[in-house]
Formats: structure tokens, sequence, C-alpha cells
């Protein structure tokens, strides 16, 4: 029946197209390459489809699995000089040398219009700004170290409270240990543990210490006793992880804690979906704890997408469009609700929020807190070069000595 | 001479016309790549190539990164376990086939299939079967060994051992297909000479019929090299090269330099590097087999 | 093909007892062999008619309890990648419009190439052939931005064309090495004969060669279908969004990296991508080991 209403459908347009009948009316095409293939994220985009399509234009999608494959499709497609009208990139430096090329419109039309100077926080503002020029619409913010915890887990470990100092989060990792439940869980692949270390290093380093590191690439910083209080930590973590973590997928991870078989899972606030389709409640089955010490920098990721380059009037009105409707505050509430991550703008109603999210929005109100994503202050060489570290780091008996050499290697070339 | 040669090509000259679409691609898809490639490793290229020239720098860079240093240990451990057990279990199931066994077919679709599914699924089910929490582990656990342990896909010390024995369950059919079909063009007078001689069965197949068997296992070799020098798919399928690093591969590096972290000119170093010691080691091999004694058409 | 004459099996007389130990033996090796080589494809398709509630108990080798075949449904009809839930339906017919030129194409040429480099004598082609072969050995992914950057310029990047095309080139060496080996192995005299005929390089090679090829070309097909279609990146790259090939659209199902794992779903959907190179399989593997055995792979 479906099958047969599509044919009708397509027909439809095929005979409009070869007589010219809708050719006045002709939508604005606009193909989209991004890598939300999964469930949430899909329902996510259908917010941008939808909205795009109730504006008058046609929304092609194109999702590759997997965010480097994705990316690279979408490269491929511009230097083939086939771009689509739309791609995809995480808020980080992956575009800024396809800027430099010349190989993307900038936006800085929509951008004055709506006032991007004053609703954006600067770290994301610096992100998709080069040379003066937007390149890129920011459509989220995801904070990826968030700290989650199951209620339950650490009742029956006898923690009555969630930890607020990196001494309290230690200690209740004992006491989850002693009561048998895993006290972290984490899926051993490489990104998620450098996210567990990225969280040590903002919780024990700091905002300073974040930034002069990984953005500064400050010799003395590395080499300061509080790096090497942030590796120590970090690999004091090791026993507090169960066997079989390695290779774990993150919402797996996460599913320990859905479970009650974990006590934490340092992971990004995309976690908060898998609680939500468990229907499990913020705050009675779980909570969030965005740092351990009371100026813990919240760090800004998140998602951008680009508009390659095209002369074509009907392309670069579609662009527009898109980013229009992605950036709308509406739109942009209804799509981070679902992705789980919060709107790039200060001026939305954040009240159909969830808490967690509520509580993001405050912390980022204080921009002394904002920070921006480590892939936001190095180059993606360098940022894998640090990650292989940090792996290695986990997974063998490397000394604390020897990854200090390391990272002042990686980081000052 | 120039006469001579003249009339070679005008009586070949259709020959040389036919060769043109394959001369095409040898020189623009293949010379011209590698040429290209070998260009880039001299640049600094990241995320587009660039046409700077940096001289040896993305060299010093990619012998001094630990993880591509890794990555050539693991290749070399996995090639050659990989080769050896294929070839030996590859051998060994052609023998016992060519036993006048029953259901013949049967077995030899078995031990072929697998070479018909991708290295993705190969990496992904063994992935699912040896993982400790779904797999083998968690079913003799469940049985009641609790002090069961087969947890090689996380075990840095044992999971390139996964990786192989996905690998050799993906490519030891293709061996078995070779040998057997070599096994049955060999004359049977040699059985009933070495029956007489009283000679054992395994001590005729040691020496004398493997090395009849020669151009048979030097090809199986050779298909099964490129697949393991290229191999890619079945490492991000089924560990994405964790625990760590412990199982990386270079092809991985390679690919992941290239597109992840844009990486162009130390990818193309890496490459460079992984094609020289192809050379190194398959010019001698290629040029012993196939063309030493090709009186023919040279 | 007669079976010859064997060591164990050469005699009538009722079998010793070494013997029939020795032929148990035989057996035990190559069943135990079996079920190890079995035990992939079983665990596949036990869980792809599992429900997925079956599925969490974790019993990945135990037999569906309630038989299910929604997984199957799900994976061929409404499996979802990105916004578009048509599942691998439409993969397939693109795969198949990849496979059939690229594998006519891929094998008429490596026939064309092997006939030339075996009967005719043109210098410097064992030096191309030589290339060639060592180019095989170059991982994919190295030649992908040039690849892209000279279909662009042509006009044929991400098109059928230009899929093809990729896989006639990356099939050359092992299609050339395959029809150059068997063409050595036979009769030069039939050559001469035809020359002396005056049969011309195109008589000669639809006339004659072509007819003798087939042993060789079924393992060719066999070889080339399962590579082109188990192949992921080519496709991915140069196939454009209308063609992408069902792997592309098996790795988008199976890679969704947020929500519960489908497990059922993605092992009916990889059972279903791998259906077109098993069916050749077991239809002509008996054909495999024949057409290698008639000289295919003699140096």
């Amino acid at each position: 029946m479906i099958a047969m209403k599509q044919m009708v459908a397509v027909s439809a347009i095929a005979l409009a197209a070869a007589t010219g009948i809708a050719r006045a009316e002709e939508p604005l095409n606009a193909e989209v390459i991004h890598w939300w293939t999964s469930g949430g994220e899909s329902a996510a985009i259908a917010v941008f489809a939808d909205a795009f399509n109730a504006a008058g234009g046609k929304w092609v999608d194109n999702a590759v699995a997997g965010g480097s494959a994705a990316r690279s499709a979408a490269i491929n497609r511009i230097i083939g000089g086939d771009p689509s009208t739309a791609a995809l990139f995480n808020t980080s430096r992956q575009y800024h040398e396809i800027i430099g090329e010349g190989l993307l419109n900038d936006i800085d039309a929509v951008a004055s219009k709506n006032d991007w100077d004053k609703v954006l926080p600067a770290p994301i503002a610096n992100a998709v700004k080069v040379d003066g020029k937007y390149y890129a619409a920011p459509v989220n913010i995801h904070m990826p170290l968030w700290i989650w915890y199951s209620v339950a887990a650490l009742d029956k470990a006898g923690i009555d409270k969630p930890p607020e100092t990196m001494e309290q989060f230690l200690a209740d990792l004992d006491k989850l240990k002693a009561a048998g439940i895993i006290p972290l869980a984490l899926g051993g692949q490489r990104w998620q543990e450098n996210s567990l270390f990225s969280a040590v290093l903002t919780n024990v380093g700091g905002a300073k210490l974040w930034t002069s590191v990984y953005g500064d690439k400050d010799e003395a910083a590395i080499r300061s006793p509080e790096f090497r209080k942030v590796i120590e930590t970090f690999v004091s973590l090791k026993p507090y992880v169960d066997q079989a973590s390695q290779g774990r997928n993150w919402n797996d991870a996460t599913a320990l804690l859905i479970k009650d078989e974990a006590g934490f899972q340092v992971m990004g606030d995309w976690a908060k979906g898998e609680f939500k389709q468990a229907n499990k409640e913020i705050g009675k089955d779980y909570g969030c704890i965005p740092g351990l010490r009371p100026d813990a920098p919240y760090v800004l990721g998140g998602d951008v997408f680009v508009f390659p380059k095209t002369d074509d009037a009907e392309q670069v009105k579609a662009q527009h469009l898109l980013v229009e409707i992605m950036t709308d505050p509406d739109v942009q509430v209804k799509f981070n609700n679902l992705k789980g991550s919060i709107p790039i703008r200060s001026d939305v109603d954040v009240s159909s929020l969830d808490a967690c999210a509520q509580l993001g929005m405050k912390i980022m109100s204080d921009p002394a807190r904002q920070v921006p994503d480590a892939s936001q202050m190095m180059e993606e060489f360098v940022y894998g070069s640090v990650q292989d570290i940090v792996t290695e780091l986990w997974n063998t008996p490397m000394t604390v000595d020897q990854a200090i050499d390391r990272f002042e290697k990686a980081l000052k070339g | 001479m120039g006469a001579e040669f003249t009339r070679h090509v005008r009586r070949n000259l259709v020959a040389y016309i036919a060769l043109l679409p394959m001369a095409a691609v040898v020189i623009f898809a293949y010379l011209g790549t590698m040429a290209w490639s070998v260009r880039l490793s001299f640049s600094s290229s990241k995320l587009l190539p660039r046409n700077d020239f940096v001289g040896f720098a993305q060299y010093v860079t990619l012998f001094d990164t630990s993880r591509w240093l890794t990555s050539l240990g693991n290749l070399a451990v996995i090639a050659f376990f990989f080769l050896l057990i294929c070839f030996v279990l590859g051998c060994l199931l052609a023998i016992f086939i060519d036993q006048n066994v029953r259901a013949e077919s049967l077995f030899r679709t078995v031990f072929l299939y697998p070479y018909a599914m991708s290295f993705v699924v190969a990496g992904l089910i063994w992935q699912w079967i040896l993982n400790p929490d779904l797999g083998i582990q968690a079913t003799m656990r469940g049985f009641g060994f609790s002090g069961f342990v087969l947890d090689w896909v996380v075990n840095p010390r044992m999971v390139l051992y996964a990786v192989i024995l996905a690998t050799v369950w993906h490519g030891s059919g293709l061996v078995m297909a070779l040998i057997l079909a070599g096994l049955r063009g060999i004359d049977g007078e040699i059985w009933r000479a070495t029956r007489i001689d009283g000679i054992p069965a395994w001590r005729v197949y040691l020496s004398i019929v493997l090395p009849m068997l020669r151009p048979m296992i030097i090809t199986s070799l050779v298909l099964l090299s490129i697949s393991i020098v290229k191999m890619y798919d079945v490492v991000v399928a089924m560990t994405n090269g964790g625990p760590g690093t412990a199982s990386e591969v270079p092809a991985k590096f390679i690919m992941d330099n290239l597109f992840e972290r844009a990486n162009i000119g130390l990818a193309t170093a890496a490459s460079t590097v992984m094609l020289i010691t192809v050379l190194l080691v398959m010019a001698p091999v290629i040029y012993s087999q196939y063309f030493r004694k090709s009186g023919r058409a040279a | 093909m007669m079976p010859q004459a064997k060591p164990a099996a050469a005699a009538k007389r009722p079998l010793t007892y070494q013997e029939v130990w020795g032929r148990a033996g035989i057996y035990a090796f190559l069943g135990v062999l079996a079920l190890f080589f079995l035990l992939p494809l079983y665990v596949m398709l036990v869980t792809s008619f599992k429900s997925m509630d079956e599925i969490r108990l974790g019993l990945i080798f135990s037999l569906p309890q309630q038989f299910t075949v929604d997984a199957w449904v799900k994976a061929w009809t409404s499996a979802c990648t990105g916004l578009e839930c048509t599942g691998l339906r439409v993969g397939f017919g693109n795969s198949v419009k990849i496979l059939l030129p690229s594998v006519v194409f891929s094998i008429l040429l490596g026939a064309l190439n092997g006939y030339a480099l075996s009967f005719w004598k043109v210098k410097g082609a064992n030096v191309l052939f030589a290339c060639l072969l060592l180019g095989s050995f170059i991982p994919y992914q190295v030649f992908i931005y040039p690849l892209v950057r000279v279909y662009a310029q042509t006009g044929i990047y991400g098109s059928l064309p230009g899929i093809v095309l990729t896989h006639v080139i990356f099939g050359m060496p092992v299609m050339t090495l395959l029809f150059r080996n068997y063409y050595s192995g036979l009769p030069v005299e039939l050559f001469k004969a035809a020359r002396i005929d005056g049969a011309g390089f195109w008589k000669i090679f639809i006339a004659i060669i072509l007819p003798m090829s087939v042993p060789i070309a079924i393992v060719a097909v066999i070889m080339q279908v399962t590579a082109i279609w188990n192949d992921f990146l080519l496709g991915l790259v140069f196939a454009g969004r209308e063609n992408l090939p069902m792997t592309v659209q098996l790795n988008n199902i199976v890679n969704t990296t947020t929500g519960e794992r489908a497990y059922n779903v993605n092992m009916a959907a990889t059972v279903l991508t791998s259906l077109v190179p098993l069916a050749v399989y077991l239809l002509s593997g008996r054909w495999f080991v024949r057409g290698i055995a008639s000289g295919a792979v003699k140096g």
C-alpha cells in the first residue's frame, strides 16, 4: 500500500517535471550529509528536516554512519566538485583548512542579521568564525564531560549525596567497590578513555590548566606538578573499571548505570537519551554532576553545519534558509531536547529543557567557566597523538614521566 | 635494429593496442598515484594536499610515532601466524578432503564459505563470539565453569591472536581450494610408485607432492599477502585497534591519518614505507615466480 | 573429474583395523574443523531468528525459543539509515547495478590482458604487469584522493560509470594474473596453427581463446563477485548518493552509535548482505576447484 502511494507520488513528480508544471514553485533542494543515524539522533535531525520542508524547502537526507566516514564523504564531494548543500562537522578545527582553501561559503549575511556576535558563547563563536567571517552554523552545545551516576547504586554503597570534590569522588569509588558494584562504567575505546582523562584534567587542574596545556601548549604547564597530579589521578582510576570494559560501546556502559550495576560514568550529555529511553527520571533514578569543583569549567563541544562553496543562487538561498532554520530559537529548543545537548544561544526559553540541561545553561551563563573543547584548541593530528598517549597510558604500564615527555612532544610538535 | 623493431611492432600492433587500457591503468592509476603519494610524503599536507617541500620531516615524525612502530610490529606478527596457519591448515584440509571422503563437496563448501563473507563480517562476528560478556566465555561460565577465561579480544597481550583467528577463519579455505586443485592434478602413478617403495604417506606429501604444488602455494601466499598488507576492515570491526594500541595495523594508521586526523603528509609517508617494504619482500617472489621462466611470452 | 588412486582408498579389500582408525581420524579432523568454520554462521542465523528479549538473556549459542522472522523483515524493508527507513532493499538494487558491469568489464579486460601477455610479443609488457601486481599491495586508501580529483575533472565522480571504472581498475591485477597464468598453460601449438592460417589478434581471441577460458572465467567470476559485492570503501567514495551499495547501508544499520543495538536485525542484515557471494560459492564451489585445477594458477 505504501509502495503504491510512493509510486503514485513519484510518477506525479516525474509527470510534473516532464511537463514543467511544477517549475514555478519548485522547492529549494538541500542535500545534507550527516552521521546522525541512531534513533535519538534521527529524531533530532528530523526536527530540522521538517522545519526546512515546512518553510518551502526540500530536505534530501544523506546519512553516513560514523563521523569520520561522513566527513570524508563530504570533503571528497567538495574536492570532486559535486558538493552537498550542507555537511555536518564537529565544533572543532576539522573544517578550518577547507575554509582556508576557499571551499566553503560564508554565512555572514544570516549571522549578522541574527546578531550571532551577541547570542553565541565566545568559544563557539571562535570556532565557527575565521578571519572575521562566520563559516559554520553551530546547532548545539555538547558538554562531553558530565559525570552521571545511578542513584540506586550509590544508595547501595551507602553514599548519601553525590560527590562535589575529587576527593569525595575517589572515596565514593572505594565505597562502590566495597559494595561489589562496578565503580566506574567505562567503554575501553580510545575516545572514551580520552573523555575520562579530560574530565580528570578539568576537575583536578581546573580551567587554567586545561587551557594552558591544551590551548597554549605551555611547556611549564605540561611539566607542572598540577599536570603530574592529573596523570597520577587518571592512572589511579584503573582499578575502578571492570575487566570487560575493553571495546565496550559508550551506551553499553550507560546501560550499566541504568541497570544499577555501576556507579559513575563520565560521558557527554547525549547519555541522557539512553536514560530517557529506559524511562529513568533525573533525580530519582540517575543524576548528573557538571564538575567536581565549584569553578569546574564547562567544556563546550558540539556540532556545526558547513556550507560548501557554490555559485548557484538557488543553492545559496537553500544554504541561508538552512542556517535560519537550524538556529531558530524554537527549532533549537526542540532539536536540543531530542539530541540531549543545550541550545547554542542564550536567548531561548529554557523552561522546557530537562534539569541537567537547565543546570548546564546556568553554568554556561558564567563566561569564566566556558572553555573550548580540546578539539577546538589543536589541529586534528595533534589531538590524535594526544589521544594515542592517553589510551596507551590507560592500557600499558607507562610511567608518569614517560607520559609527560610524550605529552610535551605531541603538543609542542 | 630500428627496422627490426618497426617490423616487430607492425606484426604485433594489435596486441600493443589491446594492452593500451592496461598500460593506461598502470601508468595513471597505479604508478601515477604512487608517485603522487610519494611526492606528498615530502610535503606538509594536512587535510588537503599541499605543494610545499619539507624534506624527510614526515618520515622522522613517522618513526618517532610509537603507534606506527606498534602497527608495524603487529603486522609482522599477524602476517607470520596468518600465513603459517592458513597454509598448514589449508594444506591439511585439502589433503584430508582428498582421501575420498564422503560428502566431499559439503566439506569443501563449509571450509570455503568464509571467503565469500566480507572482512567486516568476519571481524564483527568473531568479536561477538569472543566477547567475554556474551560469547564463549559467558556460555562456559553459564555451564558452571566459573573459572573459564577466553578474553582474547579484551586482553592486550592476546588480542592479536583474536585477529589472527578471524582472518584464518576467513582465508584458509582459499588455500584449501588451491591446494586441493593442485592435488587433483597430480599423477596417480606417484602413489603407486611410492607405495611399492614403502615410503609413508606423510613423507610423500612433504617431500614429493608439496614441492610439485609450488605454483599453487606461491599463488595462495601472494593472494593472502595482498589481503594481509591491506588489512583494515577486520581490525576496525573487531577491536578498532584496541585495547590501547595493541592491535593497530599499518593500513589503519594510514586510513586514520588520511581522514580522521587530516594528516595526509604523515599518511603518505606511511604508505610509502609500506610500498617500499612490499617492493623489497614481494618483488623477488613475483619475479622468480612469474617472470624468470616465462620464456614463451617474452 | 575421476578420483585419483589414493593411498587409503586404493583397494577394495576390507579395511584393516589400522585403516579404520585412520578413516575415523580423518572424519574427526574434518568434522571438528567444520564445526569451527560453521560456528559464526550458526551464531548469525540463530541470532537473526531471535527476538531482542531473548537476545538480552545473553545466550548467543542457544537456539531461538520463539522463532521469529521479524528481524529479517525489518532488515530488508524498514531498517533506518538516518531519516530514510527503507531497509536494505535499495542498496541491494544498487549493488546489482554496480556488480554486473564491473564483473563483466573486469573479466573481459583481464582475459584480454592475459591473452596479449602470454601469446603476443609486446616489449615492456612484463614490466607493466609487474607494476600492476605490485600495485595490488597498496592500500586502496592511498588511491582515493588522486582518483577523486581525476574523476571530478572527467565528470564521472559520484556516478555509476565512476564506480564501475574503479572496480575495473582495482580488479585488474588479480584478473590479469589469473588469465595470464591460465593461458600460459594452454598448448601454444593451437595459437601457432591459427597464426599460420592467417587469423589475427581478435579472431584468435574470440574464436579460440575465449571459448577455452570457461574454467578460469568461473574462478574469475567468483573472485570478482565476492570482492565487488563486499566492497564498502570504494562504493562509499565513488558511487555517489544515488548508487550507494548494500554494504554502505549495512554499515549504517550496524554501526549506529546510540541506542540499544538490535543484534537480531544486524545479523539478519549481515546475512542478507552476504547472500549473493554465498549463493555464488554454493552454486559454483565445485567449479572453483575445477577451474583452478585446470591450470589457472600454474606459474
